[in-house]
């Protein structure tokens, strides 16, 4: 008995062992992920991987970047309506200048900027450390460094002393925001100037890529605004930066205003630097939805009702001529189905006729869901709801025109320049000439809300022209003092990385 | 190990019935019948022992027993699972009223790869067998024993026949991960918790619960959400039985919003003087009544048990067709469970099979679906006057009935089990073997949405197809050895588990010929829309355990365990854990002091300490850098939009298990001679290393979340059973048994260090209101020093002249308009008592049981009044009859007006029973009417104070929604009639 036990314990202990021994390893394979090492392999996996670093900008153009900017500068108007739209109050407090650093939005925007610049770190650091590096890696380099400029210019106009990080492995105790504004800025543009020689010049391949020619927008706009970020105007380089662009003959003004932000604007000669959108393959556009009323999807045959939201001041709407054919990217007045039919308001039985007049930020009463004009300059794409094909514009040539003319006017170098710059956009526009007596800087503040309407510039000029505390109707009394010219540093960003100091006046 | 130890526990008695078949020289033959003291139900299979021997017998499927025993023999004692062991004299013809108790001291209690007389447990595990499971229809079978124990909170967020119950066993433990219990079946743990909605109920014998962190740490790193251990039905040598149990249910909307008539909402207009246009189109339509029906269910379940000597068999088929009360949904199932086993090598080798095989086809609900029927006008038809729908859209609006009725959203799950254990008996008390199982989850649904007049949509269709394929190996060694006093068993387990799921998925829109539905995915217009997703991963978890029990004279009991768990989702500096636990105990009513109180029949105090794991929120490679497509960008040399690739993830090497260390008293007690038991525990748990997605800085890193283990919280709480024979007459008896629960969870904390970096956050939000004008803002958060999903909430203050909400702000009242930032206060809705009682009335053959279960202190958000009780909502957007009368003017407002009182008491079910006992061709017939939320005691204002408590999937904590997609699938009220019968 007692050996035959012994004989079967130790059977069983030697499985045991054995099990014990052989079992332990914890294998585990990946199928639908590859991990770093095996990625980068090909150059179409290269185009992968660098594409990341640009699919942040899908974040930007019609999302909070363009909503704080355009909102708190005057542009975008979001009333409340009924009970649609009040948001925690995050429209008002915008449009009224009543923020605080716990604003969602203002987050948001931090986050979709930081989030470009983090994957640009990311994508350089794994780059450079390939074994065998791309043979185009100079340019690889250069295009994604002033690609990330364009993303620290979006986060120093807007928050101004920022955390600068270059270098993905840096110690994430270390990073604060100590550095000054104008240090920033010289950090931003030195970026550019260094890099701007390795970077593609306009072929068919760099379209919705930085390109030499975006690059020098991108320093014509930080030179423009230099006096609002470091106090000392640099106008020279201002206009040295948009002459590079228009001599460079690569551009030119498009016959159709409107055609700049059709639905196929792939072919505009205008537009420089554009994050481009596809109804299918790209989504973040929904340009549609936010301004058009439920029932408008009747009248540009959209697959679902749009938001009824955004829309424009009367006294915004009414900076334009009747003439002006830039006018025509305003919905207003009664709409119509694509029948024919005249469209009513389902939920109140209204007819549906946009008004122009919006007097209050808040109101329940059933008239007002029809308040305000209604922007389409990115036109409505049939068969979306959402998710439209248009590309959306981030630079492109009248802005460099106005720009030149502007720096010209203020630092008054060549002002005949800069009336012709002016009336190349007025021209184009179907409105009159300006004469040299015409040409001021309240003029060109207007001229500039015209042309730019919501395309992100809203808050940006209001700053360097002086309106951005100015008086609004509706509802917006003037700015008490100059602190709200920087939006806080959000607080989530502070409780995750306590040495962010705040902005001052928050 | 689990099914043989059970076994064991089964063929014991059989065992001994062949011992029996030696003859003796001075016997007599007694026979007798053991009936259920709740119903007269015939018991079978409960042991009958002749006292001061070892001749013992089991009662058959009637209940009857023959036993021949020794003539000395003057007391039979007869035990059986779930039933308080009883003492009779041994006499011939006796009737034995058996009395059930869910916490008999004898009964066997399943441990966790072992079991154990519940009199030896020392952790706080409970247990609830079949006499005691819920009765009447049960969508998934764990609501059989919902309110039932204490501590374990299980939730029905509504009356959807496919919906998961939400299962939270001694409170929230994880802020990310999963809070269901580890449910293992016959000693096979399920992959997740929701694959227990394929078990058929009728297959369940018995539930044990193990509580306490020292009973679960047994199962490591998958323990910390306590286990359930589920034991089926199994067969006995030489009785072949044939059972059949059914039922049919009828099922109705227990309760309705009060929305506006549309007679109420024309007067209501009139009254506003606003004109009705066209939106009255004349007709009267009330769009709750529309979409719901009176359903019908029925429910079938026949099982052949027996076995010859040395092999014992079950085999079971069942079918279920449960119709959902809302138009178009509801689920059909049919299983099959077969499980033997057989014995060789003179009893020494002992082998089991089980298999369990499940198809459910569930037609699934669009919740978007339900929430237009808030907004639409009861003046508009569901139909036109000749027969057709009649379609309108708007904003949140279309003809509900027209799209569920139309459109097809299907699922079809597999579920199967398989599983085989060998078992050798080396020397007597020291057994070693080996389980294996294979689980594999089959999913496939399918959706199609016809393009609908007016509406402008275009037809769509997708398919997807999910597969979870896990296998299970362990080996095992036993060994049962008394020393006299001392008795000492060992248990020790090495199991590997590998899992491996993959799913495949299309979808396409615009078919030219939609009557394919969702068959014809090349039929689509544009190829380009059709898109297909795929994904495949696996992770491996490999155990080392091992147990000491040891007691001495069943006085003083200690239990000691350790696991040690690896997987490959940890990261690659935490691999492996260590989850040790150690449990002390004292029968104090076994010592002399106390022989002399013979009312005390048991009294044991028990103490321990554990520690187990939770890695539900960590993903299969959350670890680790991977790059994987994560959309798409255009590519203007080509022309195309290839995907981008980059990793989705910050890395964290130091990735690993949340920790819940906990500790344990209890108190189990048995009072005149066991009429009245329970017990008593208080649990002090804290969980370390809580996972969550912390915010981070970008740059430097590259996204703004990073999984990682930082938090802290803790669960404290008292619970109760008892269980009490009040009455126990020949012809009258009362059972009544409750349980108690005090619970209070608090986040301590959610910042710690990540690689020596500070991860630092002081709140993180959690559910938003919904609605028109409420875009998503947390309203909830996890705070520390709160309770999970504290609310921060604005306080309502009345109104102004205008009817404008009025909020407390550091200025006095104001309007939001005024004041857009209010003062806000942190508020609990947790429940701060939880409690069943249960009712059991027996008089001859007549049974008549009912179950209250409710709670107390709980708050829910009331979204859906806040968004409907808004007199601006009309003409377009219908409103409840309260929106005419509470006088708000202005846009809807969070604020705590809506944060209402939801403590409930419901009576969950009643039944009435009658027992014919044994009839001409039958052994047992018994029939029963039964009635399923028959009343809801409530202060809370919308349809049903039970919802979803825990953030899941679009399901947000503590908030009543019915809008954007979100909405309470409405709660019927039941009536089942039911047979069960032997064969």
């Amino acid at each position: 008995m007692r050996t035959k036990f012994l004989i079967r314990s130790s059977v069983a202990t030697v499985l045991l062992i054995a099990i014990a021994t052989s079992c332990t390893k914890l294998d585990q394979k990946v199928y639908s992920v590859v991990p770093e090492s095996e990625f980068w392999q090909t150059p179409a996996q290269i185009a992968a991987g660098l594409a990341p670093a640009y699919q942040a900008l899908t974040n930007i153009t019609d999302a909070d970047v363009r909503d704080l900017n355009e909102v708190s500068g005057g542009g975008i108007l979001v009333p409340t309506r009924g009970n649609d739209w009040y948001d925690n109050g995050n429209w008002q407090a915008l449009w009224t200048h009543q923020w605080k650093p716990d604003l969602g939005p203002i987050d948001g925007a931090w986050s979709a900027i930081f989030n470009g610049i983090g994957k640009v770190n990311f994508t350089l650091n794994a780059v450079n450390a390939l074994s065998s590096k791309p043979s185009n890696i100079d340019a690889i380099n250069a295009e994604l460094k002033v690609l990330r400029a364009y993303y620290y210019f979006l986060a120093m106009d807007m928050f101004g002393q920022i955390p600068v990080v270059t270098d993905f492995n840096t110690d994430p105790a270390a990073v604060n925001n100590s550095q000054s504004r104008s240090e920033t800025y010289n950090f931003i543009v030195n970026e550019i100037t260094s890099n701007i020689g390795a970077l593609p010049d306009k072929t068919g391949e760099t379209y919705g890529r930085m390109t030499k020619w975006g690059a020098n927008a991108l320093l014509a706009k930080l030179y423009l605004n230099a006096g609002v970020y470091t106090g000392t105007p640099n106008w020279e380089a201002a206009i040295a930066a948009c002459d590079n662009v228009i001599n460079s003959g690569k551009y030119s003004l498009s016959g159709d205003y409107l055609s700049n932000f059709a639905v196929s604007n792939e072919g505009s000669p205008e537009n420089i630097f554009v994050v481009p959108f596809d109804k299918i393959n790209i989504g973040g556009n929904n340009w549609e939805m936010r301004t058009l009323h439920y029932q408008s999807q009747l009248t540009y045959n959209l697959n679902g009702g749009p938001w009824n939201g955004y829309c424009v001041t009367a006294d915004f709407y009414n900076q334009y001529d009747n003439s002006d054919n830039r006018k025509q990217m305003f919905a207003v007045g009664q709409q119509f189905g694509s029948d024919g039919t005249a469209l009513k308001d389902a939920q109140t039985g209204l007819p549906l006729v946009f008004s122009k007049y919006v007097n209050e930020l808040s109101n329940p009463t059933d008239t007002f869901r029809l308040a305000g004009a209604r922007n389409v300059k990115y036109h409505p794409e049939a068969g979306t709801s959402g998710g439209q094909s248009n590309d959306m514009v981030v630079f492109r040539l009248a802005d460099i025109y106005l720009m030149r003319a502007e720096a010209k006017l203020w630092s008054s170098t060549d002002l005949g320049g800069a009336l012709a710059d002016v009336n190349m956009v007025r021209g184009r526009a179907g409105v009159s000439a300006w004469s040299a007596g015409d040409l001021n800087k309240e003029n060109l503040y207007h001229e500039r809300q015209r042309e730019l309407a919501w395309e992100g510039w809203g808050r940006n000029d209001a700053i360097r022209f002086s309106h951005f505390g100015d008086a609004r109707t509706p509802g917006k009394p003037a700015d008490a003092d100059k602190h709200l010219e920087l939006f806080p540093i959000p607080s989530p960003e502070i409780s995750a990385n306590g040495n962010l100091k705040q902005n001052p006046g928050y | 190990m689990t099914p043989k130890r059970l076994l064991h526990a089964i063929l014991l008695p059989v065992l001994l019935l062949f011992a029996v078949q030696v003859s003796f020289a001075q016997q007599k033959t007694i026979t007798g019948r053991v009936t259920d003291s709740r119903d007269g139900s015939p018991v079978s299979g409960a042991t009958v022992t002749a006292k001061g021997s070892k001749v013992a017998t089991s009662t058959a499927a009637d209940g009857s027993y023959k036993i021949t025993v020794p003539s000395a023999t003057s007391t039979l004692v007869i035990t059986g699972v779930g039933f308080a062991t009883t003492q009779i004299a041994a006499v011939d013809n006796a009737v034995v009223s058996f009395v059930s108790t869910a916490a008999s001291l004898n009964e066997i209690v399943v441990t966790g790869y072992g079991t154990s007389r519940k009199k030896d447990v020392t952790g706080a595990v409970a247990s609830v067998s079949a006499k005691d499971f819920n009765q009447g229809i049960v969508t998934n079978a764990i609501e059989q024993i919902q309110g039932k124990v204490s501590g374990l909170v299980i939730t029905t967020p509504g009356g959807d026949p496919n919906q998961s119950p939400l299962i939270k066993l001694r409170g929230q433990t994880s802020l990310l991960g999963s809070q269901a219990p580890l449910i293992v079946v016959d000693g096979i743990p399920l992959d997740n918790a929701d694959q227990f909605n394929n078990i058929p109920p009728g297959d369940i014998a018995t539930y044990d619960v193990l509580k306490d962190a020292s009973a679960a740490a047994i199962y490591g790193a998958r323990g910390a959400n306590g286990v359930i251990l589920v034991t089926t039905k199994r067969g006995r040598e030489g009785q072949t039985r044939v059972e059949y149990s059914g039922y049919v249910t009828v099922s109705h909307q227990a309760k309705y919003f009060e929305m506006l008539s549309a007679d109420e909402w024309r007067n209501a207009l009139k009254t506003l003087n606003i004109p009705a246009g066209s939106l009255d189109k004349g007709v009267n339509t009330d769009w709750q009544k529309e979409i719901t029906r009176t359903a019908f269910s029925h429910n079938h379940n026949l099982a052949v048990s027996g076995g010859a000597k040395g092999f014992s068999y079950r085999a079971a088929v069942s079918y279920l067709n449960q119709q959902g009360i809302v138009l178009n949904t509801g689920k059909d199932q049919i299983g099959l469970r077969f499980n033997a086993t057989q014995k060789a090598l003179n009893d020494k080798l002992e082998l089991q099979v089980g298999i369990v095989s499940t198809t459910t086809n569930r037609s699934l609900l669009n919740y978007g679906n339900i929430t237009k029927i808030f907004n639409t006008p009861p003046t508009y038809p569901v139909r036109n006057a000749d027969g057709s729908y009649f379609y309108f859209s708007d904003f949140e609006q279309y003809n509900a009935v027209a799209h569920l009725n139309q459109e097809l959203n299907k699922g079809k799950e597999y579920l199967s089990l398989l599983s085989g254990t060998a078992n050798y008996e080396i020397i007597k008390g020291l057994k070693v073997g080996v389980t294996g199982s294979l689980n594999h989850l089959g999913n496939q649904t399918r959706f199609f949405q016809p393009a609908f007049p007016v509406e402008g949509n275009v037809n769509n269709a997708s398919n997807n197809t999910y597969n979870n394929d896990s296998k299970h190996g362990d080996f095992h060694i036993n060994y049962l050895k008394d020393f006299g006093k001392h008795s000492l068993g060992l248990t020790g387990v090495y199991e590997y588990n590998k899992f491996e799921s993959n799913f495949q998925g299309i979808s396409s829109q615009n078919f030219l010929v939609p009557e394919n539905q969702d068959n014809n995915f090349q039929g689509a217009i544009d190829a380009a829309r059709t898109r297909a997703n795929t994904y495949r991963d696996e992770f491996t978890l490999i155990s080392f355990l091992g147990r000491v029990n040891y007691n001495y004279n069943q006085k003083y009991y200690l239990t000691a365990s350790i696991r040690r768990d690896g997987s490959s989702k940890f990261g690659a500096n935490n691999r492996w854990g260590l989850f040790p636990s150690f449990d002390v105990a004292w029968r104090i009513s076994q010592e002399a002091f106390l022989k002399d109180a013979t009312w005390l029949t048991e009294l044991k105090l028990r103490a321990g300490y554990g520690v187990t794991g939770n890695s539900d929120a960590i993903g299969p490679y959350s670890t680790q850098l991977l790059y994987g497509p994560i959309g798409r960008y255009y590519d203007a040399a080509s022309g195309v939009y290839p995907q981008a690739y980059a990793p989705v993830q910050n890395q964290n090497p130091d990735l690993r298990w949340e920790e819940r260390h906990g500790r344990n008293i209890g108190l189990d007690f048995g009072l005149f001679n066991n009429r009245i038991t329970g017990d008593i525990n208080y649990f002090s748990d804290k969980t370390v290393n809580l996972l969550y997605n912390y915010t981070v800085p970008v740059p430097p890193f590259f996204i703004n979340t990073i999984l990682a283990n930082v938090g802290t919280l803790t669960n404290k709480g008292l619970e109760f059973q008892v269980n009490a024979q009040v009455v126990k007459q020949k012809n009258f008896s009362w059972t009544l048994s409750g349980q108690l629960t005090f619970i209070n969870t608090k986040v301590d904390a959610l910042s710690g260090t990540y690689q020596g970096f500070n991860v630092r956050t002081d709140q993180i939000g959690g559910s938003s209101a919904v609605g028109r004008g409420l875009s998503a803002y947390p309203i909830t958060f996890l705070k520390p020093g709160y309770a999970p999903s504290v609310f921060y909430l604005p306080h309502y203050m009345g109104l102004d002249a205008n009817g404008h909400q009025l909020f407390e702000t550091a200025n006095g009242p104001k309007t939001q308009d005024q004041d857009p930032n209010p003062t806000k206060k942190y508020i609990d809705p947790s429940p701060k008592m939880l409690y069943g009682v249960n009712n059991n009335f027996t008089y001859g053959n007549w049974s008549l049981n009912f179950f209250l279960r409710g709670l107390v202190g709980q708050k829910i958000f009331n979204n859906t009044r806040l968004d409907f009780d808004n007199v601006n909502r009309l003409p377009g957007n219908n409103v409840t009859r309260s929106a005419l009368t509470n006088g708000i003017k202005d846009a809807a407002a969070v604020s705590d007006l809506w944060l209402e009182k939801a403590s409930y008491l419901r009576l969950d079910n009643a039944t009435l029973a009658y027992n014919f006992g044994q009839l001409k061709g039958m052994q047992n017939l018994r029939v029963y009417v039964s009635g399923n939320n028959l009343f809801v005691i409530t202060p809370y204002k919308g349809i049903d104070p039970e919802i979803q408590t825990s953030n899941t999937g679009s399901s947000q904590a503590y908030l009543d929604v019915s809008y954007y997609g979100s909405a309470f699938y409405p709660r019927a009220r039941s009536f089942t009639f039911g047979v069960n019968v032997t064969f």
